[in-house]
């Protein structure tokens, strides 16, 4: 029987941000030109401070992009603070981020990639 | 201390709040049961305020900008440097065209956040309430009323003035007396095509035989009208109305029903659902107005028609610039919001969420409408006229331009064909609805079929129209036999072709007549026609045609292709 291989990653942060419909992308370059991997967006509508605009709701999208983002706990701020940035979230209505910490992941790593890690730090 | 610590604290200021210093403390009223808690409306800075309205703005612009800004430059180029004119005016020019992107971001929004949601309520409820006659009447009816609303019908009324009543006495007098009711014979082919639309939602009909037998009506109708010494001019503007009603209001608004009441009967929407309305859009609307023609010039003879340059009346306030164009957009859009609004509150007993917001969408569409027709005017009608009427000037002696003819004949013919192929093609491939379109296409045809696959078949097929439709002004070809022998030849390479691609390819002709090009064209063709003394239109028929024909040949050639690699 030959064992299953498993690359377990750790030291992972999950950064969550939500903006209004079509700014997704804006974001994921931020995050990119910070180091990040990778992005999974999904679509969904919001409730919030909208409604609480009056007047000027019709600035803001109900439909909004929810942009996922897994990256390390060394690059974890300094990307959450370029995807804040990029989204111009501290603009009323302009959407919502937040960051968790995660225990582990699992992905495709390259192997030469890990070869070269295990190396340096056996 | 961690390397990304060190970073973030040397780069940002962090002021770290607890949350739970901001969210209510639960409330209880006297007897102990807790207050349900609602947020308070927030008050902004006025700079806040800024900062929220400027990506709102700046979006939509830049997305009317991009659509624009090209074509203008690339016309006044041309004529600067190419025809070695100067562009009259030139602040006026800039200025209308600084209008046309204003007033079509207002127009587009409102359309977006004012009327859209009428559609999709009205299409999803109508059904469940009422029965089929109904539902059809009230698409016939909505049918009717976009096609008013439509931004690029504007151009029409604009294009009454170029006409020679003595050329074409009956082209003129529709044009400039029986504006109304051209424009209601448009909307009635529109309204009928979004009943047929329907009809096919809910039946599942295949769209050949309907192409079959509106292009039989259509192409006996205008070899009616070649008969006809006094009607022949009429092809032409017959054949372009059915460009121009195919616009950004009434394809969604069509569009959005249509599927509704596919979905209320309980149909499910395929991927080809939405398909082909935008084709009976296009077609519907030229036989009524050769029908409408051939009407008229039953019931008043020639000798009835007003005189030329009679009707001038005294310029009354209504007709003087900020008004008329605002009391035509009033006109354009009042009906179908009208309508709408009568349909959803009176008929169904429905309210929309956010009537605010419904408001404040129907107030734009009406100043932007208004804005845009001031713009159409001063900017698209201006320099589309000026580039129009001097290309004629490369090749032959025109008295508006001393040096005329600028080259040699053949060179100067060359020149002004290149340009209106450029032209044509540069306003379509940038055209964001084709976009759409190709994506559509990639899925339906698992990707054999590339998104700039069509993109490109598309623009090149209008390139060809536009200057098919300048090389026919030049040598004063018959217009009629022209469009019969094009749509025969599309009818035979539809009977051969696969049920998609048909209503695909014959939907790409629609799709390419924007707000923008439209007016641009239309006023290009008509001073071209004016100084070289031959009909105007048809320039906008030829767009529509040529694209089809591309789109369906490469559509036979990826079939064949497809076919023979699985041998």
């Amino acid at each position: 029987m030959t064992k299953q291989r498993i690359t377990a990653l750790t030291d992972v942060a999950l950064i969550t941000c939500v903006v209004q419909k079509g700014m997704a992308d804006e974001v994921i370059r931020a995050a990119t030109g910070a180091g990040a991997q990778g992005a999974t967006v999904f679509y969904a509508r919001g409730h919030g401070m909208r409604e609480r605009l009056g007047a000027l709701a019709v600035a803001v999208d109900v439909e909004k992009e929810v942009v996922n983002i897994v990256v390390s706990s060394d690059q974890a701020d300094r990307v959450f603070e370029r995807m804040c940035a990029a989204g111009d979230l501290s603009t009323p209505g302009m959407g919502f981020m937040y960051m968790t910490r995660l225990d582990k992941a699992a992905t495709y790593v390259p192997p030469e990639i890990l070869a070269a890690v295990e190396k340096k730090e056996p | 201390m961690r390397y990304g610590d060190f970073v973030s604290k040397a780069a940002v200021n962090y002021r770290v709040v607890s949350y739970n210093r901001l969210t209510p403390k639960p409330l209880t009223d006297a007897t102990g049961a807790e207050i349900p808690y609602t947020p308070p409306q927030v008050r902004l800075r006025a700079r806040d305020v800024i900062r929220l309205l400027t990506p709102y703005t700046r979006v939509r612009f830049m997305d009317q900008f991009r659509a624009v800004i090209p074509l203008a430059a690339y016309l006044a180029f041309f004529q600067a440097f190419i025809f070695q004119q100067p562009v009259r005016e030139p602040w006026t020019v800039g200025a209308g065209f600084a209008t046309v992107i204003v007033g079509l971001m207002m127009f587009m929004e409102g359309v977006k956040v004012g009327l859209m949601p009428f559609g999709e309520v009205i299409g999803d409820r109508l059904p469940a309430r009422f029965g089929l006659p109904v539902v059809l009447t009230v698409a016939f009816i909505i049918g009717v009323g976009v096609t008013f609303a439509e931004p690029a019908i504007g151009a029409l009324r604009a294009a009454g003035g170029a006409v020679d009543p003595a050329r074409a006495p009956y082209l003129a007098y529709l044009l400039n007396h029986r504006t109304f009711e051209l424009a209601l014979a448009v909307g009635g082919g529109v309204g009928m095509a979004c009943v047929a639309g329907s009809l096919r939602f809910i039946y599942g009909w295949s769209l050949k035989p309907l192409i079959y037998l509106s292009l039989a009506a259509a192409l006996w109708l205008t070899w009616k009208l070649m008969s006809d010494a006094l009607l022949n001019d009429l092809i032409g503007l017959a054949w372009d109305c059915g460009a121009i009603t195919t616009g950004p209001v009434t394809v969604p608004l069509a569009l959005a029903l249509g599927i509704g009441i596919a979905a209320a009967s309980g149909k499910s929407d395929s991927p080809s659902a939405g398909l082909g309305i935008v084709t009976l859009a296009s077609l519907f609307p030229v036989v009524c107005v050769m029908a409408f023609g051939l009407w008229v010039a039953s019931t008043t003879p020639v000798s009835a028609l007003p005189a030329p340059g009679a009707p001038a009346a005294a310029a009354a306030w209504f007709t003087r610039t900020p008004f008329a164009e605002l009391l035509s957009a009033i006109q354009a859009v009042g009906p179908v919001a009208l309508f709408l609004v009568f349909l959803l509150r009176v008929a169904l007993r429905e309210r929309l969420k956010e009537s605010g917001v419904i408001a404040y969408g129907i107030a734009l569409c009406f100043a932007g409408m208004a804005l845009f027709n001031v713009g159409l005017a001063y900017g698209l009608a201006n320099l589309g006229g000026q580039a129009g009427g001097m290309a004629p000037a490369m090749f032959t002696r025109v008295d508006a331009v001393a040096e005329s003819p600028v080259y040699p004949w053949l060179l100067g013919v060359g020149i002004v064909v290149v340009f209106a192929a450029a032209l044509g093609f540069g306003a379509t491939v940038a055209e964001p609805a084709l976009g759409a379109l190709g994506m559509t296409v990639e899925n339906l045809t698992n990707g054999a079929y590339r998104k700039k696959f069509l993109i490109y078949a598309v623009a090149a097929g209008v390139g060809l129209g536009v200057a098919a439709g300048v090389v026919k002004i030049i040598f004063a070809l018959p217009l009629g036999a022209l469009l019969v022998a094009l749509y025969l030849l599309a009818a035979v390479m539809t009977f051969f072709s696969t049920e998609e691609f048909v209503n695909i390819a014959w939907d790409s002709a629609g799709v390419t007549t924007g707000p923008v090009t439209v007016p641009l064209v239309l006023a290009i063709g008509l001073a071209f026609g004016a100084a070289t003394g031959s009909d105007g239109f048809g320039i906008l028929a030829l767009c529509s045609i040529f694209p089809i024909l591309t789109t369906l040949s490469t559509g036979l050639w990826i079939q064949w292709k497809v076919k023979n690699s699985h041998l």
